[in-house]
């Protein structure tokens, strides 16, 4: 309980320093703070089907599933993100059988194994939607799936099911990638 | 705008050539510089362009590697630009201005911040481009391109340069020959102007001395006239104290008889020579009629060898060279006589201490006619060219005042050229002169020699005689002589009253004036030639323009002065005449 308050207190200590700077943190200062900036960006690099485009004035969904490791880090990344004047909503679930699950459009899957990550995943492959995942929680891997080199959060892309959802990724995005699966 | 190129046209033409030249050469070279100006500037813009569209392609491909804070990403995308050389570097900065990837040719260290890298003046072209995402700047991309060497530059530069100036040289090189050309022309026109100024000059010149010739002429004319007037009056006076003296002595009672005669005999000889100088100022005026006849020039000299030997004096020899063959002319006896008289005076004055007259006569055949050569030859002081050139001039002498009237030479031309001949003169300063006189020769025969005249005036035949004279003294004079030859005389004093006369009466022989007012003596003898075609008529005077001009029409002249022989034989042959035609 005693090292949980004294992370917590180190992690806040990073969130405002990283508010502070009000920037994506090249110096990496903490990986889940990066990550939490770099959620949000990713719908940006990503071409929906025109199904599931949210309405005018309707935001983006982002759904933390099943863990959540950021908290209010991602909040804030989420809410200064604006893409073509849709704003980004966090959504956080338990697991994927809440009905509202179905309106994300970009998902962190985080399950209490790597077993109910992969099945959450699996559940997800019905829906366009961007599942990320963390190589932290285990081998079962989204469509995105970060990753750490040379103490720097990287990702790795698995290009062929996000086109299986009929969703585009963008060739920035796949340049900055560690590996591109087909 | 027509007109205002036509303005600067004018304007331009009227600018002395070099500044035109050196003006449009300005302008050539000015327009050139411009050109290249432009094309500098443009190529500058359009790498700034180039650089710009490079930036922003940047800008744009690595929105993604600063999103996610991927600086080894967006140092790849900088890499990948390496393969352009003309890239001097190329840095990328994030929001804060921080550089996060970028590399520079040189390979100098490039600046941490873009405010630093802002600061220093990039010598290449320098392009900013924002990396926007979501809006946001989230970074900025600067590169800078190299500007083009400066030799390739140069160049392309050159050959416009080099075209600018030689159109330049060219407008230069072309308006300093216009330059020089318009010098040249004001040269020429200036002088031109010089010449036609100086020849104004001479030809004012000429005219001024034209005009003093004349007036020197006029002024030798009339001093040779002083000297005329001088020697006449002179001569004149001597005669007239003779004429006068000797008839104041026949006019007193008790002079003796013998004396008497001596006075009338000098008043005679006065007159005589009185009359010759008249006859000398006409002839030499041309305008005494000549009365030629035909006469043997070598017995004409023969005969006046006593006369010459008299008027030269015992210091000189006269000798006679005279052709052997029959030298006729026809000439007035008295005219020639005295030409001859005339030379040998001279000849006498140019030998003042005697010597030798050669009188020479010869006949010269030539084509034009043959001719009689009369040469008078004195061994006296000669004559300078100066002196020839001026002996025949009238009045001219080199005899002292009062011994000379100049009329000598100049009588005895006048009479040569009357008679169709001419006068040569050759002498030599110290050697003597020759005078030629060259004479027709005529092939008519000679007349008989006169019968000896009687020893006292009588008129042969007596006759009824019409006298028109309109002077007073001359009438009476004439009437008087008439009357002591034995003719009966009517004088009318005028043209008209003649006329009358010769309607009421007849008369055997006219004797008339020629000048006389309302009618001459021609034009009454030409009216009575129509009403009388066979009365004879003699024509007298002293001098006459119309005689001098058109002769008498073949009647016979009487020259006043006139003695009381002459008078009689011209109206014995008149009569003589008359009757000759009568029968």
């Amino acid at each position: 309980m005693r090292s949980a308050g004294l992370l917590h207190a180190l992690l806040g200590a990073l969130a405002s320093a990283m508010l502070f700077a009000g920037a994506p943190a090249f110096a990496q200062a903490s990986e889940q703070a990066v990550k939490a900036a770099f959620i949000p960006k990713f719908v940006r690099y990503i071409d929906y089907p025109p199904a599931s485009q949210p309405g005018a004035g309707q935001p983006y969904y982002l759904c933390v599933i099943g863990r959540d490791p950021f908290g209010p880090l991602l909040d804030r990344a989420a809410a200064s993100e604006v893409i073509d004047g849709h704003p980004v909503a966090v959504r956080r679930f338990a697991n994927i059988d809440s009905v509202a699950v179905a309106g994300c459009n970009i998902a962190f899957i985080a399950g209490a194994t790597d077993a109910a990550t992969a099945q959450m995943v699996d559940g997800l492959k019905r829906q366009p939607v961007l599942t990320i995942t963390d190589a932290r929680n285990g081998h079962a891997r989204g469509m995105i799936h970060f990753t750490v080199v040379d103490g720097r959060v990287r990702f790795l892309i698995d290009q062929g099911s996000a086109t299986a959802r009929g969703l585009g990724i963008s060739s920035r995005l796949l340049a900055l990638a560690v590996e591109v699966k087909p | 705008m027509k007109r205002f190129l036509a303005q600067v046209a004018a304007w331009l033409r009227n600018l002395p050539a070099g500044i035109t030249a050196a003006f449009v050469a300005l302008i050539v070279v000015a327009s050139g510089t411009t050109i290249i100006l432009q094309s500098e500037a443009s190529y500058r813009e359009q790498k700034s362009e180039e650089a710009q569209v490079q930036a922003d392609i940047l800008a744009a491909s690595i929105v993604a590697a600063i999103d996610f804070g991927d600086s080894s990403a967006a140092q790849e995308a900088t890499d990948a630009m390496r393969v352009n050389r003309q890239l001097r570097g190329v840095l990328i900065y994030d929001r804060d201005g921080r550089r996060i990837a970028g590399y520079r040719r040189d390979g100098q260290a490039p600046k941490s911040t873009l405010a630093e890298s802002r600061k220093v003046p990039s010598p290449g072209i320098v392009a900013e481009a924002p990396v926007m995402s979501g809006g946001r700047q989230i970074g900025t991309v600067r590169l800078a391109v190299d500007r083009q060497p400066l030799d390739t530059r140069f160049g392309r530069y050159a050959v416009i340069a080099l075209l600018v100036l030689m159109a330049a040289l060219v407008v230069a090189v072309l308006g300093a020959a216009q330059a020089m050309l318009r010098r040249a022309n004001r040269e020429l026109e200036a002088r031109a102007t010089a010449l036609g100024e100086a020849n104004a000059e001479l030809t004012h010149q000429i005219a001024e001395r034209a005009k003093a010739e004349d007036q020197l002429r006029q002024a030798q004319k009339m001093q040779a006239l002083g000297q005329l007037t001088g020697g006449i009056a002179h001569d004149f006076n001597n005669l007239l104290t003779v004429i006068q003296g000797s008839a104041d002595m026949l006019t007193r009672p008790s002079i003796k008889a013998d004396r008497r005669q001596r006075f009338a005999e000098a008043i005679v000889q006065a007159a005589t020579r009185a009359a010759g100088l008249t006859s000398q100022l006409l002839a030499f005026a041309r305008r005494q009629p000549l009365q030629p006849e035909v006469i043997d020039v070598n017995a004409m000299i023969h005969g006046m060898i006593d006369l010459l030997d008299r008027t030269l004096g015992e210091r000189f020899t006269i000798k006679t060279d005279l052709s052997s063959e029959i030298c006729a002319v026809e000439a007035d006896r008295a005219q020639l006589a005295s030409a001859v008289l005339n030379i040998a005076v001279n000849a006498r004055d140019a030998m003042p201490d005697g010597g030798t007259l050669a009188i020479a006569t010869e006949k010269l055949c030539s084509d034009e006619g043959d001719e009689i050569l009369i040469c008078v030859t004195d061994s006296g002081t000669g004559m300078d060219a100066d002196t020839i050139a001026r002996a025949m001039e009238p009045f001219f002498t080199t005899k002292g005042a009062g011994k000379g009237t100049g009329l000598g030479l100049s009588q005895v031309y006048g009479f040569a050229t009357q008679s169709g001949g001419d006068l040569r003169i050759v002498s030599t300063p110290g050697e003597g002169t020759t005078v030629t006189i060259h004479l027709p020769c005529s092939n008519a025969p000679l007349p008989k020699a006169p019968d000896p005249s009687p020893g006292e005036a009588r008129a042969a035949r007596i006759g009824a005689v019409l006298l028109v004279e309109d002077n007073e003294e001359v009438g009476e004079f004439a009437e008087a002589m008439l009357r002591e030859l034995g003719h009966s005389v009517t004088w009318a004093k005028s043209g008209a009253e003649a006329l009358e006369a010769a309607a009421e009466r007849p008369f055997d022989v006219v004797l008339t004036d020629v000048v006389m007012p309302a009618m001459s003596g021609i034009e009454l003898a030409d009216q009575l030639r129509r009403l009388q075609p066979e009365l004879p008529l003699v024509l007298t005077t002293g001098y006459s323009d119309e005689i001098a001009k058109s002769g008498a029409g073949g009647r016979p002249v009487l020259l006043k002065p006139y003695r009381i022989e002459t008078l009689a034989k011209i109206l014995d042959d008149a009569l003589l005449g008359a009757d000759a035609g009568a029968e």
